[in-house]
């Protein structure tokens, strides 16, 4: 079976900053993976190219078979199935909880309004937020925005999720309700690529934990072996820092 | 020097003049609505020709003068295409109405830039990462957010349109000033005369801020 997505050799440049340096990475379908490291290692970079919200400056990223790289390739085709969910949540402040998730689908055709208003209200279900759909987005707590959110990306049925750091805007007592429901969606055989600081949610869900460091992969492994045994320097170096808080 | 016996003979007069400036204004406001956002997405174009017409539009309308505006409109233009050969005459209420359409349309379109600018990039991105296209992101998402942004600058746009409009006078349309004008001009009662036109100003103007207020508070996000 071959990979859902395939990045090769990806570069990417802004100005004469060179924030990927030769990414190349495999991610097979249900697959979850970790992206972890320090800031500006380029890790939210790599995220935001596998669904062109940064144009690579040089290298091939394939997604279902599609080469999105390709300019010719319609993006805007190829992201209703790619879910993408924020660091700093970015629901609409104008519509309604529910308005939120059901403007893609019925703006792009994929669900008359009818079956989208249904679609919305079974996912508001499923991220424990039902009684929330007429509320304003700014009615919410954190936590709970973030949760509407996946659910709005969720609308879009796609087989792709990508996470920005969806818990670092979070207060903690806000974070577990969020990961929980990512967790599930693990658990349904979503293939995920999440970019986090959840060391704890990296090791108990992750099939596959990423460190970047520098525009570059250092290290990939199996989470148990990544958190019990890492090999390289940086790695070390890192999880020292972040684990001992 | 007698107020309030001037507001019996002028009262109808300024009536009169309310109406066209309101007109003018609100006709000028509708038309610079449309010319603004024109103007607002040509600078944002692609195409570098559209950005140089943006760019000197709003550049000539900044950098003269509204009387110069309505003189060159109003005389110089007409003038010009009559020498090329083209029998154009303007009415006065036209004139005056292309001069604070092209005026207030240039200001609307840095109002649309600036409140257009304060809808955080991360709104487009969540809209383009669930396949929006660039247009549909701006229409569902992006516009009705910035609208409410700049309501306030829009209403204070529309103030400066009606206050404006006073210029018009010196080409002849009998809005408010004009009608002013006439009958000081008649009587020579200047006080009383302008001191009703200033206070019909103040509560035209007072009564449109009210009414901002209240919208301005029905569509906050």
């Amino acid at each position: 079976m071959t990979a859902q997505i395939i990045v090769n050799n990806l570069h990417k440049h802004f100005g004469s900053l060179e924030v990927l340096k030769g990414i190349n990475l495999e991610i097979s379908k249900g697959e979850v993976v970790c992206v972890i490291g320090p800031s500006g290692s380029g890790k939210s970079t790599l995220l935001r190219c596998i669904n062109r919200l940064e144009e690579p400056t040089h290298g091939d990223i394939t997604v279902d078979d599609i080469r999105i790289t390709d300019p010719k390739e319609d993006i805007n085709k190829v992201r209703r199935h790619i879910g993408m969910v924020f660091q700093q949540f970015n629901l609409f402040p104008h519509l309604p909880v529910k308005e939120n998730i059901m403007m893609a689908p019925i703006e792009l055709k994929t669900k008359s309004k009818e079956e989208a208003e249904q679609k919305a209200i079974e996912l508001l279900e499923r991220v424990g937020l039902s009684e929330k759909v007429d509320a304003m987005p700014r009615q919410l707590s954190g936590g709970q925005q973030q949760r509407v959110a996946i659910a709005r990306a969720l609308a879009m049925e796609p087989d792709i999720m990508l996470f920005d750091e969806p818990t670092s805007a979070l207060d903690p007592e806000m974070v577990g309700e969020v990961l929980a429901v990512m967790k599930e969606l693990a658990a349904m055989g979503m293939t995920m690529v999440v970019v986090t600081h959840e060391m704890g949610f990296a090791r108990d869900v992750a099939d596959r934990v990423i460190f970047m460091d520098e525009g570059i992969i250092m290290e990939e492994s199996a989470p148990s072996e990544m958190f019990a045994n890492p090999k390289n320097p940086r790695t070390i170096e890192f999880l020292k820092k972040v684990l001992s808080v | 020097m007698n107020l309030f016996k001037v507001f019996g003979e002028v009262y109808p007069l300024l009536f009169k003049g309310l109406w066209i400036t309101i007109e003018v204004s609100v006709l000028s406001l509708l038309f610079a609505f449309v010319l603004g956002l024109c103007s607002y997405f040509f600078a944002q174009s692609k195409k570098a020709p559209l950005r140089w017409i943006s760019k000197i539009y709003v550049g000539l309308i900044r950098g003269t003068p509204m009387l110069v505006q309505v003189f060159y409109v109003y005389f110089a233009i007409p003038q010009l295409l009559q020498y090329l050969g083209f029998d154009v005459r303007l009415e006065i209420f036209m004139a005056g109405l292309i001069t604070l359409t092209l005026n207030a349309g240039a200001y609307m379109s840095e109002i649309f830039r600036g409140a257009i600018n304060a809808v955080s990039t991360g709104q487009m991105e969540a809209a383009r990462s669930l396949g929006l296209s660039h247009g549909q992101a701006m229409r569902k998402v992006i516009l009705p957010q910035a609208f409410r942004i700049c309501l306030p600058s829009l209403v204070n746009q529309f103030i400066i349109t009606i206050k404006d409009s006073s210029l018009i006078s010196v080409i002849g349309l009998a809005e408010i000033m004009y009608q002013a004008k006439i009958y000081v001009g008649r009587t020579m009662e200047s006080f009383a005369t302008y001191t009703w036109v200033a206070i019909f100003y103040l509560v035209l103007i007072g009564v449109l801020t009210y009414v901002a207020k209240i919208v301005e508070r029905k569509v906050q996000i």
